[in-house]
């Protein structure tokens, strides 16, 4: 079975270790744990050409001042990026980290996932950076790991890329 | 003329140029060898290029690069060694290290068996084989287990190819490895800022995991136990041989595992080995019970040895304690013991004390000095051994004062009176309630002189007519038991009593047998005894002997009648 690994990364608090739960045991809580260093789970993704083994490395969340460690995304196949759709700010971040990724490992097939759909009254991204985003061709889309919303899809979407071989 | 400069004219305008480039390109076939500048300009992209289409250059310029180092390193070795320092010094640094890590691991089991059983089995080996001790603990030391074994690709971490020993749980190796290979990362990036050295061991409770690192690949086992020190290296080599066949499906590799199948078989195959070397099985029990035993025989040796102690100090104090008995040296073998010291023979058996106390008297020995203690509490063994009393003679002890009683022959009686003031630490003995036995012989001329009696007429001192030879009778008694008497170291008085019968006033009649003893003992003297030994006493009527008929009573009283007193010669006593 195709084997990949992807890498989990974000602002702190983004919902990065919810969205692999939500995926790999379609649980969620709503207790926050902060991770440290790197969590490590397994999903087999189904695509039209066959299964995928997906190695998951959730990275400890960005914080501020901390940057991702470079040496987890090293032989990552694919990226998801993880934004807090209530928190502008973790939004902006991403471009940086996606900036730190490239100059790492290239580039690689990599998602946006803008989390927290479920929280509609505080959700604050704006079209235009959706528009922004759009402009990138970065494949954007809104997720929630409480509701599962746009989860699947996510890393389906993913799969796909990076065994097809779309660069996104 | 001039048509053909025409001509030529005409051709230079038609073609001057093309014929400029025909003339250049003409020279350049001529010289068809480049210039060294065109050349340099082109080779960095040529090489480039060569080498990505194949690995032919590589292979051409091989023995030119190997000649040309030769002969750098035999004109001037030095100017490569510096150039090489850099690289090799590290790599030689990382080698002694992982030789003394063996060591020690070595030296560390060596001193955990040297106390095990089969520590000591092991050293007998050694001395049986000549053999030196630590190489033989190396031989047998291969207790260990290799469960689990992954080749991890290098840059994604993700697994490759991995075995589980036997009888154990598949783990999920996706989460192993990831892990094992996050926390690589973490090392690396957190140690290895000057070129430190990676990761290559670390413990998960009794487990120890290896990693060994590739530049493309990394190889991981999970081991019980202590595995030989050239385990690294077969993993070394297993690593080596992994990147020459799968160096190029490494690099290429793009998530598909399908070509790394040989590879597992690889892995397993080549630690094969090493798995087979898993603890015996009932060897941990053996040994287990083998220690209790042997703790058990040494505790029952330990309370055997400690109680032997104890008895033997008791039995030695109370020897001691012992009046007459001083011991020197009392020396204690696993055989058994020797006394040396000085005893009185007056003192209590040695034997006797050790026995009363649990000591075997096989096992000792005893070498005694004699001397005289003055011990009071001796007197009654000093009586008991200078004298040896007969079993009839009761003798008890107060303080230093002994006392004798009961019955003995003559003999003995007279040989105690002539030791009693020759007892060392005795005060006093007390002889006088002993009773002597005497012979038969003395016995009957006794009687025979006491049953006699000169008998008088009524108010007379003259013996009656005929009683001469009562009195020659009694004289010859009485001279022969002087005889055997004085033979025997005793001395004989005799009392004569005289008497009267009840008529007449008493003063009369005391009067009266007091003359009568004294004409008895007048006869006797003339019959040649020695008058110191007749005592007379007229008793008159005071001691009379009895009779139940009144006529009798008078008559047998009209007389005179003897007691035998014996004493031993020189003593005081009276029997």
């Amino acid at each position: 079975m195709i084997q990949k690994k992807i890498c989990l990364v974000g602002v702190y608090a983004t919902g990065k270790t919810s969205l692999v739960r939500q995926f790999v045991y379609s649980k969620f809580t709503d207790k926050y744990h902060s991770t440290v260093g790197v969590k490590i789970d397994r999903k087999e993704v189904v695509i039209p050409s066959g299964a995928v083994n997906l190695v998951l490395w959730d990275l400890e969340g960005r914080d501020g001042h901390g940057d991702v460690r470079p040496s987890y995304l090293r032989g990552a196949s694919g990226i998801i990026y993880v934004a807090d759709g209530t928190r502008p700010g973790t939004f902006e971040q991403i471009f940086e980290l996606r900036a730190l990724a490239e100059k790492t490992i290239g580039t690689v097939p990599s998602v946006f996932a803008i989390n927290k759909a479920d929280l509609t009254d505080e959700w604050q991204v704006t079209d235009s950076q959706i528009a922004a985003l759009d402009a990138s061709k970065w494949h954007a889309l809104r997720t929630s790991a409480k509701t599962g919303e746009g989860v699947e899809a996510t890393f389906q979407w993913l799969t796909e890329a990076m065994v097809v071989g779309g660069k996104a | 003329m001039s048509a053909i400069r025409d001509f030529a004219e005409l051709r230079a305008l038609l073609v001057g140029a093309e014929r400029h480039d025909l003339d250049e390109l003409r020279r350049r076939l001529d010289e068809l060898e480049l210039a060294p500048e065109e050349l340099a300009a082109l080779l960095p992209e040529a090489i480039r290029r060569s080498m990505a289409e194949s690995d032919r250059l590589a292979k051409v310029l091989a023995p030119t690069i190997e000649g040309s180092l030769q002969e750098s390193v035999e004109r001037e070795p030095h100017k490569i060694a510096d150039a090489i320092y850099p690289v090799l010094g590290p790599a030689i640094r990382r080698a002694i290290a992982d030789t003394m890590a063996g060591i020690v691991s070595t030296i560390n089991r060596a001193i955990e068996h040297s106390l095990s059983i089969q520590g000591i089995k092991w050293r007998i080996e050694a001395w049986r084989t000549g053999v030196p001790y630590g190489q033989v603990v190396i031989k047998h030391a291969l207790v260990y287990r290799v469960e689990r074994i992954f080749l991890i690709h290098g840059d994604t971490g993700l697994v490759l190819a991995h075995e589980t020993a036997e009888d154990l749980e598949e783990q999920d190796a996706d989460l192993v490895a990831g892990m094992l290979t996050a926390i690589r990362d973490f090392v690396n990036d957190s140690f290895n800022q000057e070129g430190g050295g990676d990761l290559r061991t670390f413990e998960v409770g009794d487990r120890t995991v290896h990693v060994e690192q590739g530049p493309l690949a990394v190889v991981a086992a999970v081991v019980k136990g202590q595995p030989p020190v050239d385990f690294k290296e077969q993993l070394q080599d297993t690593v080596a041989l992994l990147h020459s066949q799968f160096g190029r499906a490494f690099r290429e590799f793009d998530g598909d595992p399908e070509p790394f199948l040989p590879a597992a078989d690889l892995i397993a195959d080549h630690l094969e080995t090493v798995v087979e070397t898993d603890q015996k099985p009932g060897w941990g029990w053996a040994s287990r019970s083998m220690w209790l035993v042997a703790g058990a025989v040494a505790l029952v040796l330990f309370a055997v040895w400690f109680a032997g102690n104890r008895r033997w100090h008791r039995a030695v104090d109370a020897l001691n304690a012992e009046p007459g008995i001083v011991v020197l040296d009392a020396d204690r073998s696993w055989r058994g013991g020797t006394f040396v010291g000085l005893r009185d023979p007056a003192s209590a058996d040695p034997g006797a004390v050790l026995a009363e106390r649990g000591i075997d008297l096989d096992r000792v020995a005893f070498s005694w000095e004699a001397y005289l203690s003055l011990d009071p509490s001796l007197a009654e063994g000093r009586v008991r051994t200078v004298l040896a009393p007969p079993p009839s003679v009761t003798i008890s002890a107060r303080g230093d004062t002994v006392v004798a009683s009961g019955t003995a022959p003559a003999e003995w009686l007279a040989f105690a009176y002539r030791m009693q003031a020759a007892l060392p630490g005795v005060g006093y003995l007390d002889l006088h309630a002993v009773e002597p036995r005497f012979s038969s012989e003395i016995a009957t001329l006794r009687q025979t002189v006491e049953a006699t009696r000169v008998m008088f007429p009524i108010g007379s001192a003259s013996w009656e007519m005929g009683a001469g030879t009562e009195i020659d009778a009694v004289a010859s008694g009485m001279r022969r038991l002087n005889a055997a008497i004085g033979a025997i170291g005793y001395t004989v008085r005799y009392d004569l009593i005289g008497r009267t019968d009840i008529t007449g006033s008493r003063e009369t009649n005391r009067t009266l047998s007091q003359r009568r003893a004294d004409a008895v003992r007048t006869a006797l003297v003339a019959q040649g005894l020695s008058a110191g030994q007749l005592l007379t006493r007229g008793v008159g009527t005071t001691d009379p002997l009895r009779s139940d008929d009144p006529a009798t009573a008078a008559q047998i009283n009209r007389s005179v009648s003897f007691v035998v007193r014996l004493s031993v010669t020189g003593s005081e006593g009276t029997p």
